[in-house]
């Protein structure tokens, strides 16, 4: 039936008692209702609904036409057959007049009464009487009424004489009741004087009369009546039939074309209207129905789509605010940490050139002292600690001079690749990169960068000699350089992959920090990844550390490109 | 054979000191003065083949110097002593004339290298200058 539609999917996957419920509920505000078991949905069928109200209409219209026109058909069929059956008596009458007219002209009166009661003994014929002008009945079928005479004022007279002097001296008929109960058809025929009977020898009848008597005949409508009935009874049952068919015929057309996509519509209306916005009224018809739910699908269409704008609208503000957040924390936090090295570079660059003074005379006269000392003399030792201590020192100043620098230099087109190269030149001649296997992956397409190509190579330096101390001297040093795409920015990275001891997670929110370092005393100065981040932050870029603990650290270097279309 | 003549500039007591112990023994002549218009009275009276300057001085800085002194007596040389050991700076003065530049905290060796390679660019000049005096 299509009037059942399949219930939302949610059913369909079914087994979750909770969602069966809900939609339980919602079939019930939806006034729906639900054949248990199969979890179908169907329309209520009123006589408020549309399709109860059209029949209604429909089928009081063609029954009260139908009872006009089973009327008419009726009164028609009566008439016509009553007509038929007064022509049949008219003859009959005829017959017996014209059959007794040799007995009248004759004068033969055992012959008249014998052909009437011979015509009277027919079947259908109650009674045929023959009256003479004086009203007394001349001849009867029943033999006993013979000699009765009438008064003018009877039935059969009557009618003649009660139409005053103009009377017409016509046929006449009537219908009366029988005792028995059934119709009688009464016919009275005048017999005229013809010109054979005032010239008949016997002379019974003056000329000037123009009728002589009546020939009477009651005729029985029984016959008639039930055929009439038969007949009627044929007629409503045909109407009967027609009306049955008309009625199933235009039901099915109503249901087919108007009702099942009117509910259709109506559910699918309700539908939307409680949210389910993917719902489609399926009628594929070509009328005004179909229309109406291709612009109803249509029109939910739009609004699912308006609504997925809004929520996928909603979300992106979600998402943007949440990145302008993490930006602006980040610009922040970036800004503490410049504003952390360029205080630290001011106090460094003053400390420094007060130092570097003392720090001068210490190592000359340490030199100069170590001159007056024989070699392998105890002195001797204890002034080169003297001089090792001070050279410490002195890599310590270096160390903090390079925050003054991080953001002093003038920057112009650097290719990152033949710094890396420049870099690695200084490097691998040193003893501590004799045992490590360096391995470079650079991309020639890499288009220069604006920096301090000075910076970069401290940075890169930087790099390389941690990686180096993160060996200790054994391993392997991945080096290479891409261009890559963020969030629509080209950036060139630095990818600098060591298989040294890695750094812990405790460590990995300290290592950009002044001063932090896990070296030991008097090898690090905790400064090389606090003023490598310094410039490459200076520089618009960033740093991002990816470290496994005993398998070693990657570091990434990413620098911006300028924009290609200006580049 | 004469002495080099060698003029120290620097505000710091200490760095003269050194340089005067480090230099003197090895047979220079050295004058050392803690300010730079000291300085060029003394290069205005006498004569001296090097002068070693401080990049960094309360009165006059050390580039001014260098450019006063390569101005005034351009056949003097040059050697810049710098506590801010930068690119540009080093650039801008061996630009400038300087011959060569010394790191604070320097060693003996570094200045008695630096200081002996003017010298011998000095004397290399001295004789051109004498083969040829009208081009100076």
């Amino acid at each position: 039936m299509p009037q059942k539609r399949q219930a939302p999917s949610v059913c369909r996957e079914g087994g979750k008692a909770a969602g069966r419920k809900v939609l339980t509920e919602r079939v019930r505000q939806l006034n729906l209702e639900i054949i248990p078991g199969k979890m179908k949905i169907k329309p209520r069928k009123t006589l408020y609904s549309l399709t109860g109200r059209l029949l209604l209409a429909i089928g009081a219209l063609m029954i009260i036409v139908s009872t006009i026109f089973w009327y008419i058909l009726i009164r028609y069929q009566e008439e016509e057959l009553l007509e038929n059956f007064v022509k049949y008596g008219m003859s009959f009458v005829d017959n017996v007049r014209k059959s007794t007219r040799y007995g009248m002209l004759t004068f033969q009166e055992l012959l008249i009464q014998q052909t009437v009661e011979a015509v009277g003994s027919t079947e259908g014929v109650i009674q045929i009487r023959i009256f003479n002008c004086t009203g007394k009945v001349a001849h009867s079928s029943r033999k006993k009424d013979v000699g009765t005479v009438l008064g003018s004022n009877s039935v059969v007279c009557s009618t003649c004489h009660n139409a005053g002097r103009s009377r017409a001296v016509v046929p006449k008929w009537s219908i009366g009741k029988s005792m028995e109960g059934f119709r009688v058809l009464n016919i009275v025929q005048p017999i005229y004087n013809e010109s054979s009977c005032y010239t008949s020898s016997c002379h019974v009848h003056p000329k000037n009369k123009k009728i002589l008597g009546l020939v009477e005949a009651n005729l029985s409508l029984a016959l008639l009546d039930k055929a009439i009935t038969q007949q009627s009874i044929g007629i409503t049952l045909y109407i009967f039939v027609f009306l049955s068919v008309i009625s199933i015929v235009l039901c099915s057309i109503l249901w087919k074309l108007v009702s099942t996509p009117v509910s259709l519509l109506a559910e699918g209306m309700r539908r939307v209207s409680a949210g389910d916005l993917d719902h489609k009224v399926e009628v594929n018809t070509r009328d005004e129905m179909g229309e109406l739910a291709q612009s109803f699908n249509t029109m939910t269409a739009d609004l699912s789509r308006a609504k997925a704008e809004l929520i996928e609208w909603g979300h992106t503000l979600e998402k943007k605010v949440e990145e302008k957040t993490k930006a602006i924390k980040n610009a922040q936090e970036q800004l503490i940490h410049s504003e952390k090295l360029a205080s630290l570079g001011r106090m460094s660059a003053g400390v420094a050139h007060e130092i570097n003074n003392p720090l001068t005379g210490v190592v000359t006269f340490g030199h100069l002292l170590l001159k007056k000392f024989p070699e392998g003399s105890e002195e001797r030792q204890d002034i080169e600690v003297i001089i090792e201590q001070a050279d410490r020192c002195s890599n310590i100043i270096k160390g903090l001079l390079g925050f003054s620098r991080a953001t002093s230099a003038e920057k112009g087109e650097e290719s990152i690749n033949s710094l890396l190269k420049h870099s690695l030149d200084i490097m691998s001649h040193k003893a501590d990169f004799f045992d490590i296997k360096i391995i470079t992956h650079l991309d020639d397409s890499l288009p220069p960068v604006k920096a301090g190509g000075m910076q970069l190579q401290q940075v890169f330096i930087n790099m390389i000699l941690n990686a180096a101390d993160a060996m200790e001297g054994k391993g392997t040093l991945m080096i290479s350089t891409r261009k890559i795409d963020e969030n629509g920015h080209a950036f060139a990275e630095v990818e600098f992959t060591d298989s040294g001891c890695g750094i812990s997670e405790e460590d990995m929110t300290k290592i950009f920090e002044p001063f932090f370092t896990t070296k030991p005393v008097g090898k690090g100065t905790g400064l090389g990844l606090a003023v490598s981040y310094g410039i490459i932050k200076d520089h618009g870029g960033n740093i991002i550390v990816k470290s496994e603990e005993g398998k070693g650290t990657s570091f990434f270097i990413r620098l911006p490109l300028p924009d290609q279309e200006h580049g | 054979m004469d002495k080099c003549r060698i003029l120290v500039i620097d505000d710091e007591d200490i760095v003269r000191m050194s340089c005067q112990r480090i230099l003197i023994p090895e047979g220079y002549d050295v004058i050392a003065t803690k300010s730079a218009s000291e300085g060029f009275r003394m290069l205005d009276e006498d004569c001296f083949d090097v002068v070693l300057t401080d990049l960094k001085m309360p009165d006059i800085d050390g580039i001014e110097v260098l450019r006063k002194v390569k101005e005034e007596w351009p056949e003097v040389e040059v050697i810049m002593i710098t506590g801010y050991q930068t690119i540009t700076t080093a650039v801008q003065a061996i630009k400038l004339g300087a011959f060569d530049y010394i790191e604070k905290p320097f060693t003996p060796d570094s200045i008695l290298s630096a200081v002996k390679k003017a010298v011998e660019q000095r004397k290399e000049n001295k004789k051109g200058e004498s083969r040829n005096p009208s081009s100076s």
